[in-house]
C-alpha cells in the first residue's frame, strides 16, 4: 500500500484541485475542495449521494465550471478547458457505451477523433482487448454484452488514447455483487498496471477501502478526511467519518476524569480512553466502537461491559452479535467456529475491548 | 362482434384445440382489414393491368405517359419531396433546439402540444386560413399594400398559389409532425453518450456525426418516408388551396374518379396504382436503408 | 452565439405558425364593411346546411370511434394475451393506411362496393353512411390502435385477465368491465383524436358524395369570402379542443395495474 503522505506540497502534485467552490445558483455544492493527487495514485472519492463527489468529477472531467478556484494537472491549468481538450479518460456509471457501435468501435473512437491511422487505431484497440480480458468480442455491439463486459469495454474505452488521468464515476454501481468485487478486483490491477492517475467516485466504503491508495470522504459539499484508507477507517476525524466508514456502535458518555480518561457510559466506567485534547470534567463525550474491536475473550487491560444479546446475525464466516448494555446498543463481531454454535438471544454476554479501541466523537 | 367469436376459446378444455383457436380472436380484425383496406387496394393494383373486358394488359399504364399526368407526378413528387425534406429539417431543429437546451425546456411541453394541434389542423380548413392570410384580399397583403404600397404577387414575384406556396402550406402540419416524432427519439440520447464522446476528445460535430445522428438514423428515415406520404396523397388541403390551377397528382385523380364517365376508367386505376408504387417505394427505401443500420439495433 | 441562433429560428417559426392563425381570425371578423363583427360566424351558424352537414360528422365521427374502440381494443387486447408473436403483423396492417393514400382506398371502395358486387354498398343511403365509417375506421385505425396499444402495455393484461376468469367472469365480461376501464384513458385519447380527423375529413366524404362538413367547407370556400374563415378558426378549435382532451386525459393515465375488483 502506497498511503502517500498528504502533506506532500502541491506542487508536487500531478493532479491539484485548488479552493475549488461550485453554486448551482443559491445551493453551494462543493464548499472548497483541496486536494492534490500524486502521478499513478488511485484516490477514491467516497460520501453518500449528493455529497458533491460527483460534481468535484465532473468539474475534472470539464462538464461543469468551478463557481470559483483552479484546476491543474500535470502543472497545466485547465480550469477553462472544453472536455475535449483535456486528454481525460472516463468511465460511467450506466457504462454509455455507444450503440451503433461495435466494440472496437468504441475502443478506437477516441483515437478516430483524434485522426489516428487506422493501423494505429486496429492495433491500441487489440491490446485494449488483450488487456480487458475480451480478445474475441470485438465485433458485438454493446447489447450483445453483459453488463460486467460492457463496463470492462467502457473502461478500455477511456483508456485507449492514453490519458493523464481516468476518472471512474461510480462504475460497478449498476452490477451484481459478484461481478462488482470481479471487476474492482481486475480495475485496480490494470490501474497499477499501466500507472494511470485516477478518482473513483462511489458511495460504498468497502469499494473505496479496498481500491484505493487513499480515500476522500465528502459530506455535504465539504472534504471530511483525506487519508489512507487504515488511518481513515481506524482513526476517523470526524463523527461523519466515524459513522459513514464502517459500522459503528456508539455510547452516551461523561467523563469523569480527563487527566485518567475515565468515563462513565452505559452504567459503567471505563478508564484510559484516549480523550480529545482540551476534555473536561462533566463534559458528555460519545464513545464508539468497531464491530471487529469487540472480543467474547478477555485480554489484559481490557475494558468489559455485560449486556443481554438482543440479536444474532449469521453471515457466513463472520457472526455478528448486538447486545444490549445499561441502555446502549453494541455490535460485535466473531469469527464463525464450526465446532460451536452461536449464542442464543436473551443470553447475557460480557464484551471485552482495548482502550486504545475507543474512538472518542 | 370479436368478443363473440372469442367466444368458444373459453369453453373449449381441448388443449390440442387451442393454438388454431387463438386466430380466432383476431378474426373481425382481420376480415375488417381485409374487406376495407387490403382488397380495395388490390382491387385497384389488378385493375390497373386489366382493359375495360378484364382482360390483362399493359396499356393504361403506357397512358400515363399521355397529357398532363407525368407532370402532376412530377410536381407531386417535387411538392412531397420539398414539403417532407423541410419539414425534417425544420421540425428537427425546432425539436434539437427545445430538447437539447439552446431554448428553456419549458417550451418543450407547449410546443408539443401546438405540434398536436397543428399536425391535425389539415385539409380544407388549413388552406382558408392560409387564403385569409397571404391571399390576393388576405391580412398581410392588405396590410403591405395600405402601408407600404406593396402589391406581394406583383412586386415581390409573390403567388401563394404556386409550387413553393403549397409547400409552405403542407409544412404547417409537416413541421408539427415531425416534431411529435422526433422529440422522444431525441429524448432517447444519453446525455452520457455526448459527455463521453467529449471526453474522448470528439468535437460537437464528431459527436453529432458519428454518434448522434447513426442512432437517430432509422427515426429520421421514417418520418421522412411518413411525411413523404403524407404530403403525396394530400388532396383536400390543395384542393381547397389552389382549386386546380396546381395539378398534382391526388387532385387529378379526385377528377377522373368524379368524371369516370368520360375517360377511361381503368386509367384511374392506373394512377391510383402509381400513387400507391410512389408511396411505396419511399417506404422500401426506408426498410431497406433501416434494415442496413439495424444490426446494432436489438 | 447558438442560443441566439435558436432565439432568432425560433420567432422565425413562431411567425409562420401565428400568422395563418391570426390571418383567419382577422379575416374571419372583417364581414362588416370597416369595424370587427361576428357576422361571419352568425352567418355560418345559421345556415341550414351548416347544422345539417356539422351534425352528420358528428354523427359519423361517433359511429367511427364506436366501432373502432368494439374493433381495436379486443384485438389489441387478444395479441397482448395470446398472440404476441402476430404483433409486428398486425402493427404493420393497422400502419397502411399512414402510407396508402386515402384517396386510393376509397376510389378502391367505389368500384368494389358498386351496385353490381358481392357487397352493394353504394347502392343504398345507408350503406353507403357504413361504407363511409369504415372508411373512416381505416383512417383512424393507425392511432386508435397505436393508443390503445400503448394503454395494455401499462396495465398487466394476462394478470388482469387471470384475476377475473378466477372469480368466474367471462370473455366479454373480462373486455367490458375490466380491460376497458382500465385502458379508458387510452381509449378515449384514441377518441377524441378520431374525432379531430373525421370531423375535416374531405375526401372519402366528397367521393362517396355524403353531405359530410369537409365538402360543405370546400362548397362555402369556392362561394363565399368570410364564411369559410369564420369555419376554419372554428375547425381549429375544435382539433384544439380535441388535443386538450388528450392532454387533459393524459394526467390522469394509470401509471400500475390496478386490482381488479375489491
Amino acid at each position: 500500500m502506497s498511503a502517500v503522505n498528504n502533506s506532500k506540497a502541491n506542487s508536487d502534485a500531478f493532479l491539484a484541485i485548488n479552493g475549488v467552490t461550485k453554486s448551482f445558483g443559491a445551493v453551494q455544492v462543493v464548499r472548497g475542495a483541496d486536494i492534490a493527487i500524486s502521478k499513478g495514485e488511485f484516490v477514491s472519492f467516497l460520501g453518500p449521494s449528493g455529497c458533491g463527489k460527483t460534481t468535484i468529477l465532473r468539474m475534472v472531467a470539464g462538464f461543469e465550471t468551478p463557481t470559483t478556484g483552479r484546476i491543474v494537472i500535470d502543472g497545466k491549468d485547465i480550469t477553462d478547458l472544453k472536455p475535449n481538450q483535456r486528454k481525460i479518460g472516463m468511465v460511467f456509471q450506466s457504462y454509455a457505451l455507444f450503440p451503433n457501435l461495435t466494440v472496437a468501435g468504441n475502443i478506437g473512437f477516441g483515437l478516430k477523433v483524434a485522426g489516428k491511422a487506422r493501423a494505429e487505431i486496429d492495433q491500441r484497440v487489440e491490446e485494449m482487448l488483450k488487456l480487458i480480458g475480451l480478445p474475441e468480442l470485438s465485433d458485438r455491439f454493446p447489447w450483445q454484452l453483459s453488463g460486467g463486459q460492457q463496463q470492462r469495454v467502457a473502461l478500455a474505452r477511456a483508456l485507449a488514447p492514453r490519458p493523464a488521468v481516468l476518472l471512474l464515476d461510480e462504475p460497478l454501481s449498476a452490477l451484481d455483487a459478484k461481478i462488482r468485487v470481479s471487476l474492482r478486483e481486475e480495475i485496480r490491477a490494470i490501474q497499477k498496471e499501466l500507472g494511470i492517475t485516477t478518482i473513483f467516485v462511489t458511495h460504498d466504503q468497502e469499494e473505496a477501502l479496498s481500491m484505493s491508495d487513499r480515500v476522500m470522504v465528502m459530506y455535504q459539499g465539504r472534504i471530511e478526511q483525506i487519508g489512507a484508507p487504515f488511518e481513515v477507517y481506524n482513526h476517523p476525524k470526524t463523527k461523519f467519518v466515524a459513522n459513514f466508514v464502517g459500522t459503528l456502535s456508539t455510547m452516551e458518555g461523561t467523563i469523569a476524569d480527563a487527566a485518567k480518561g475515565s468515563v462513565d457510559a452505559a452504567g459503567t466506567r471505563f478508564d484510559g480512553v484516549r480523550l480529545p485534547a482540551g476534555a473536561t470534567n462533566g463534559a458528555a463525550v460519545t464513545l464508539a466502537l468497531r464491530p471487529e474491536a469487540l472480543r467474547r475473550d478477555r485480554r489484559d487491560g481490557d475494558l468489559s461491559l455485560s449486556g443481554e444479546i438482543i440479536d444474532v446475525d449469521f453471515l457466513g464466516s463472520v457472526i455478528r452479535i448486538d447486545i444490549k448494555a445499561g441502555g446502549e446498543k453494541l455490535s460485535l463481531d466473531a469469527f464463525n467456529d464450526p465446532t460451536t454454535p452461536p449464542p442464543a438471544i436473551g443470553e447475557t454476554m460480557t464484551v471485552h475491548f482495548a482502550p486504545d479501541a475507543v474512538l472518542t466523537l | 362482434m370479436s368478443v363473440q367469436s372469442a367466444m368458444p376459446m373459453a369453453g373449449s378444455g381441448k388443449p390440442n384445440f387451442r393454438l388454431p383457436l387463438n386466430w380466432l380472436g383476431l378474426l373481425p380484425f382481420i376480415v375488417f382489414a381485409l374487406l376495407f383496406l387490403v382488397l380495395p387496394t388490390v382491387h385497384i393494383v389488378v385493375g390497373a393491368f386489366q382493359d375495360r373486358d378484364g382482360a390483362f394488359t399493359l396499356q393504361n399504364l403506357l397512358d400515363l405517359r399521355n397529357g398532363t399526368i407525368p407532370a402532376s407526378y412530377w410536381i407531386s413528387v417535387k411538392i412531397s419531396v420539398a414539403s417532407a425534406a423541410l419539414g425534417c429539417l425544420i421540425g428537427f431543429g425546432m425539436a434539437a433546439a427545445v430538447t437539447l437546451g439552446d431554448l428553456p425546456r419549458w417550451m418543450k411541453s407547449p410546443q408539443l402540444t401546438f405540434s398536436g394541434v397543428a399536425s391535425n389542423f389539415a385539409g380544407v380548413p388549413l388552406a382558408f386560413a392560409f387564403l385569409a392570410t397571404y391571399g390576393p384580399v388576405g391580412v398581410v397583403a392588405v396590410i403591405m399594400r395600405q402601408s407600404f404600397d406593396i402589391v406581394l404577387s406583383r412586386d415581390l414575384g409573390f403567388n401563394i398559389l404556386s409550387f413553393w406556396g403549397l409547400t409552405s402550406v403542407y409544412l404547417f402540419f409537416q413541421i408539427p409532425l415531425m416534431i411529435l416524432i422526433i422529440t422522444p427519439a431525441l429524448d432517447g440520447l444519453k446525455r452520457e453518450w455526448r459527455e463521453a464522446a467529449e471526453v474522448l476528445g470528439a468535437t460537437g460535430v464528431q459527436y453529432w456525426r458519428m454518434v448522434a445522428l447513426p442512432i437517430l438514423f432509422p427515426s429520421l428515415l421514417g418520418t421522412f418516408a411518413l411525411l413523404f406520404a403524407n404530403a403525396f396523397g394530400a388532396v383536400a388541403t390543395a384542393m381547397a388551396f389552389t382549386g386546380s390551377s396546381l395539378n398534382i397528382v391526388p387532385i387529378q385523380l379526385f377528377a377522373q374518379i368524379r368524371g369516370d364517365v368520360l375517360g377511361n376508367p381503368n386509367l384511374g386505376y392506373a394512377m391510383a396504382f402509381g400513387m400507391i408504387v410512389v408511396t411505396g417505394i419511399a417506404n422500401g427505401v426506408y426498410i431497406w436503408l433501416r434494415t442496413r443500420s439495424e444490426r446494432w439495433l436489438k | 452565439m447558438t442560443r441566439l441562433l435558436a432565439w432568432i429560428a425560433f420567432l422565425f417559426g413562431a411567425l409562420y405558425f401565428a400568422l395563418p392563425l391570426i390571418g383567419m381570425t382577422e379575416f374571419s371578423l372583417k364581414m362588416r364593411r370597416g369595424v370587427y363583427s361576428l357576422d361571419a360566424y352568425v352567418k355560418v351558424f345559421a345556415d341550414p346546411r351548416f347544422q345539417e352537414t356539422f351534425s352528420f360528422s358528428v354523427m359519423m365521427a361517433l359511429a367511427t370511434i364506436a366501432f373502432g374502440v368494439l374493433l381495436v381494443v379486443p384485438t389489441a387486447y387478444w395479441v397482448r394475451l395470446k398472440m404476441p408473436g402476430a404483433r409486428p403483423w398486425i402493427e404493420f396492417v393497422t400502419l397502411l393506411p399512414l402510407v396508402i393514400p386515402a384517396i386510393v382506398i376509397v376510389f378502391g371502395y367505389i368500384r368494389l362496393y358498386n351496385t353490381s358486387s358481392f357487397l352493394p354498398l353504394t347502392g343504398s343511403t345507408t350503406g353507403t353512411n357504413i361504407l363511409l365509417m369504415f372508411g373512416y375506421a381505416t383512417l383512424a385505425l393507425p392511432y386508435m390502435y397505436r393508443s390503445v396499444d400503448t394503454g395494455l402495455r401499462t396495465i398487466d393484461v394476462a394478470t388482469l385477465t387471470e384475476a377475473a376468469q378466477s372469480l368466474g367472469a367471462g370473455w366479454v365480461t373480462i373486455l367490458s368491465r375490466v380491460i376497458l376501464p382500465n385502458v379508458l384513458i387510452a381509449v378515449l385519447s384514441g377518441a377524441f383524436l378520431t374525432f379531430a380527423i373525421v370531423i375535416g375529413e374531405f375526401t372519402m366524404a366528397a367521393l362517396l358524395d355524403r353531405p359530410a362538413f369537409g365538402p360543405y367547407m370546400q362548397l362555402l370556400g369556392a362561394n363565399r369570402a368570410y364564411e369559410p374563415a369564420a369555419l376554419a378558426v372554428i375547425a381549429f378549435g375544435i382539433t384544439w379542443a380535441c388535443m386538450a382532451l388528450i392532454q387533459l386525459l393524459a394526467r390522469f393515465a394509470p401509471k400500475p395495474a390496478k386490482p381488479v375488483k375489491e
